[in-house]
């Protein structure tokens, strides 16, 4: 057993790991089936009564256990912005958000030998944190989880199947129950019909309505299903001729104040789609490259963070893709501002630099130092 | 390879004592054996030569063969049932070399074993990185063996060293016959074991394989040597043996020849794209190696010399290895003869310059291939030529009638009498094996972990005698549980965050293997775990954790909460300290583990803090766990 056999078995022992592209936590709810053509990435931005929240990973160092999920909240009638990260738990799975007017919903992804998602909420902008319970693997999609004003949730957890939880105390207490999964949609008409391959993101209409949204494997159809009473069907979201041959993956889905929003990935094109309950309207196409991060503000308004420093955004129902010049360097997300502006926030290790889009043009506004606990992981 | 590493570190010293200390018991008690062995020995013969029956030229019968009483005192008799083979004649002068090479490289193999980061660091600095480039099903049987070890290091350290150094004095001392042809036969079973799982088959089945760097494994040529000692002595006597050795390796030579030049495998570049060729970088890292600085210098320099003319060193080398397997082939005396001693001088080049002795660095287990496989060679010459003093007849061995005669207690006494020095050193060997052996086997068929583990990663426990600080709190069940209403049993207690995501799940594991450890005693201890964090503390949480974890069937344990200011107060009592860290991590608390005794006194405040936390390390505290229980037990 001599040195030479050790070192040269060393030698041929080495290896790495490559990385996914959305270098968040790859993984799709669901077990994805088919070709996933984007992984979307947990760094988003949301908007609620009590302000704009955002969230991106922080860090430094490659190993997944010093990379942490950061909360911040830029207050409404706010300039700057606040690190609100609930305490408590290690974020380094992930963390989804859903907001309802009054009121904003953190869920822990699970990360290491953790298996469940503690979930928090908030309704005074972050400054205090109600502590939940979701006794499963939360979804690693920023759309795994809803809640409507009345409290009832929904949650898309990593194995396909979606939870629900009647009230806010429930949902805390950890009593969620089964509404489907995705081998049960994907046997139902509409499922079949889509050849529903996974899920992707869960909503309310605006009745309380369940809404799930997946990826279809049929081309030309969109797979956005309505729970009705008990039974699913089709949402109605039909794509536009050009796109009657490519193969649609729903990005993300929200609740806005009149319907909802969808953005959808068809061939190599991106489209938001817009419902007021009864219709949906689909925008002109956005040409992308890897989706960075994207999210949605008020009144469906949609933006994404594209490679190579692109951005763009839609106002609402009726809107064009507008083109942001190109953002700072190391930009993690975007958070829509008042009057249609927005912020960029850019992530060095654990320094996040806030950008605001003034006149046409970055300017840097702000600096948080965040005071992450390297090593409290390991 | 899940279990193989303890993830200590080689150099822990609580390891690296507990190592030096079972060396130094063992080797007390071996020195005793055998001087024992001695004293018993020579009473033997003093109470024979005393006798009035043992008078001189006496004749009298041990073992089946014939002695003189007088000849007893002469230590170069064998009297053991195996001097029958000897036939009168010399040994032969293969079979010597072998015997006395292997025997003294098993003592060096020993010693290398007893090096001080051998018990932590043989699986994860020699083993794992072996068995790292072979495939799957290599790697799963190696694996078995170095969580074998991973769990027990100390035992296994301290018996891979008596083993060897008890194999190699069994074949220097045991001298020709039956004893000796054993010695052959352990030191092949034992190379076998050693070239399986230290070796992972020498790496044969991995890629990048060369005869340069130790190819097929060191100990595969002390498994070979060990079967050409247990061969009759007979076989030593026709030159087939050593025909038979030199084809065997002209083979080899021309294999490895074949495999050296094969294109593609990097072994013609000095230096491939600016990076270094396979033998450059080999050489390279063994520039690294500690060791003295005229060698480093000297492999630095051969480094340099090889990234230049990696080809011409190829070359030579594929030329001189397909030239002494076709000479080998041959097996014409003379020129076997040049062939072996040319073959000798490019082995020990090839140790010096390539290998770098092998042993050096701290966790060299032994000279790697080129001793042995020249001694090996060697002696297949000299059996090719037997000098005709080893060409005399044999006879038959001892009949079984007069083996069991020998088993009668006069006869008994006649044959340790009359048995030689050699025969009396062969059994103190033997006995030194089984002084390694005993408790490794034992080890072996122990599936728990050694308690040394969790002390190297804690620094050992505190005694106390204190009383426990009360609390009342609720069980995930929703029952008030006080301290009180555990009196009488024994508690294990911990504190746990049900939302931690590295070190309670493993506590929780270990106090779960504690429990089965336990066994019927499990009924009078309970498992007691109180929530540590501020926030996610509601009993959905710790329902949560124990179904995450497998708790909830668990009879006796108990994982309590209750409100912030009562949780506070516990936390206090015992001096644990809770905190919210910002910014997503994780509440922070000490980990701690309290053994309170069913008159409600804490006994024992283990640091409960799970280190690498691999299987080997839970198994470990596990036991440290259930031993702390089982005291306190018996002190209630």
């Amino acid at each position: 057993m001599g040195l030479a056999l050790a070192c040269a078995g060393l030698a041929a022992g080495c290896g790495s790991r490559s990385q996914t592209a959305a270098g968040s936590g790859a993984g799709h709810s669901g077990a994805a089936l088919g070709a996933p053509a984007v992984t979307v990435p947990l760094s988003t931005s949301l908007v609620t009564s009590q302000g704009t929240w955002a969230i991106t990973v922080m860090g430094g160092s490659a190993a997944s256990e010093d990379n942490f999920w950061q909360l911040f909240v830029r207050p409404t009638g706010a300039e700057q912005w606040s690190e609100v990260t609930p305490p408590g738990v290690a974020d380094n799975g992930g963390l989804v958000a859903a907001g309802t007017g009054t009121s904003l919903v953190i869920g822990f992804r699970p990360s290491q030998d953790l298996a469940f998602s503690p979930l928090a909420t908030s309704i005074d902008a972050g400054r205090n944190w109600t502590p939940g319970l979701l006794d499963a693997d939360l979804g690693n999609d920023p759309g795994a989880l809803a809640v409507d004003p009345s409290g009832q949730a929904l949650a898309l957890l990593q194995d396909g199947t979606i939870q629900t939880a009647p009230t806010a105390g429930a949902a805390a207490a950890g009593q969620w129950s089964e509404l489907t999964t995705r081998q049960a949609l994907a046997a139902s008409a509409p499922g079949r019909s889509c050849g529903l391959q996974r899920l992707d993101a869960v909503s309310f209409r605006l009745n309380k309505t369940p809404m799930v949204a997946g990826s279809c494997g049929r081309p030309g159809v969109t797979g956005v299903f309505l729970d009705t009473s008990g039974t699913w069907q089709s949402a109605g979201l039909t794509l536009p001729a050009a796109y009657r041959g490519d193969q649609a993956q729903v990005l993300g889905l929200a609740a806005t104040s009149g319907g909802n929003v969808a953005l959808l990935l068809a061939g190599d094109s991106l489209l938001a789609a817009w419902s007021n309950g009864t219709h949906w309207t689909v925008s002109a196409p956005v040409a992308v490259g890897a989706v960075r991060a994207s999210g949605f503000g008020t009144g469906g308004s949609t933006w994404l963070l594209l490679s190579g420093g692109r951005a763009e955004t839609i106002s609402g129902t009726g809107g064009s893709w507008q083109a942001l010049p190109a953002v700072p360097a190391g930009t993690a997300t975007l958070a829509p501002g008042p009057g249609g502006s927005y912020d960029a926030l850019a992530v060095a290790g654990s320094k996040l630099t806030v950008w605001r889009l003034t006149r046409g043009a970055w300017a840097q506004v702000q600096r948080i130092t965040v005071p992450i606990e390297y090593g409290s992981s390991s | 390879m899940p279990g193989m590493n303890s993830g200590l570190s080689p150099d822990d010293p609580t390891l690296v004592a507990a190592f030096r200390s079972a060396l130094l018991h063992q080797g007390t008690i071996a020195f005793i054996a055998v001087i024992f062995l001695w004293l018993v020995w020579a009473t033997a013969r003093t109470w024979r030569l005393t006798t009035p029956s043992a008078t001189p030229g006496t004749r009298g019968t041990a073992g089946g063969a014939e002695v003189t009483a007088d000849t007893a005192e002469a230590d170069t008799v064998e009297a053991d049932a195996g001097q029958s083979e000897r036939g009168g004649s010399r040994e032969a002068r293969g079979r010597w070399l072998l015997r006395i090479g292997f025997g003294v490289l098993w003592i060096l193999d020993g010693i290398l074993q007893a090096q001080p980061k051998m018990a932590a660091g043989l699986p994860s600095l020699v083993i794992e990185p072996t068995a790292a480039s072979s495939p799957a099903w290599v790697q799963h049987l190696v694996n078995w063996g170095g969580t074998v070890w991973s769990y027990h290091p100390i035992q296994a350290g301290a018996a891979t060293v008596w083993i060897q150094v008890g194999i190699g004095a069994w074949l220097i001392v045991g001298g020709r016959g039956r004893w000796s042809r054993l010695a052959g036969a352990a030191s092949a079973g034992w190379g076998l074991i050693v070239w399986i799982f230290g070796e992972s088959f020498g790496g044969i089945f991995a890629p990048g394989l060369s005869w340069l760097t130790g190819a097929p494994g060191g100990v595969l040529f002390y498994v070979a040597a060990g079967a050409l000692v247990a061969l009759p002595e007979g076989a030593w006597r026709s030159p087939r043996l050593g025909r038979l050795v030199l084809a065997g390796f002209g083979i080899f030579f021309i294999g490895m020849a074949v495999l050296q030049a094969w294109p593609g495998r990097g072994f013609w570049q000095g230096t491939v794209h600016g990076r270094p060729g396979s033998l450059t970088a080999m050489v390279q890292s063994m520039v690294s190696t500690s060791q003295p600085r005229f060698l480093s210098a000297l492999l630095s320099a051969f480094s340099s010399f090889v990234a230049g003319h990696g080809f011409a060193v190829n070359l030579v080398v594929v030329i001189v290895l397909a030239v002494l397997g076709v000479i080998f082939l041959t097996a014409r005396p003379r020129l076997v003869r040049y062939a072996v001693w040319f073959g000798i001088t490019f082995c020990l080049a090839d140790w010096v310059l390539v290998q770098d002795l092998g042993f050096l660095g701290g966790v060299g287990t032994d000279p790697n291939s080129m001793i042995p496989m020249a001694l090996l060679f060697s002696a297949g010459y000299l059996a090719l030529t037997p000098t005709p003093e080893e060409s005399v007849g044999d006879t038959a061995g001892a009949g079984w009638g007069q083996r069991l005669q020998a088993l009668r207690p006069r006869m008994l006494g006649g044959m340790v009498a009359s048995a030689s020095a050699r025969s009396v050193a062969a059994v103190a060997a033997v006995a030194v094996i089984v002084l390694g052996a005993a408790p490794m086997a034992s080890a072996a068929a122990n599936h728990s972990a050694d308690p040394i583990l969790a002390l190297a990663i804690e620094g050992g426990s505190t005694s106390l005698d204190l009383p426990a600080p009360g609390f009342s709190l609720t069980n995930q069940d929703g029952r008030a549980v006080t301290l009180a209403s555990l009196h009488g049993k024994v508690v294990l207690m911990t504190f746990l965050d049900p939302v931690c995501t590295t070190d309670c799940p493993i506590i929780a594991q270990e106090f779960k293997q504690t429990a089965e450890l336990l066994g019927a005693k499990d009924k009078d201890v309970d498992l007691v775990a109180i929530v540590a964090n501020p926030t996610y503390r509601s009993a959905a949480f710790t329902q949560a954790f124990d179904r995450q974890e497998g708790l909830a069937g668990v009879p006796n344990w108990q994982y309590l909460t209750g409100s912030v200011s009562q949780l506070s107060a516990v936390w206090r009592g015992y001096g644990v300290s809770v905190t919210d860290l910002p910014a997503g991590a994780m509440s922070a608390h000490n980990d701690l583990a309290i053994v309170i005794d069913g008159a409600g006194n804490i006994r024992e405040e283990v640091g409960a803090d799970p280190g690498p936390a691999t299987t080997s390390t839970q198994s470990s505290f596990s036991v440290l766990l259930s031993q702390y229980a089982r005291q306190a037990l018996g002190r209630s």
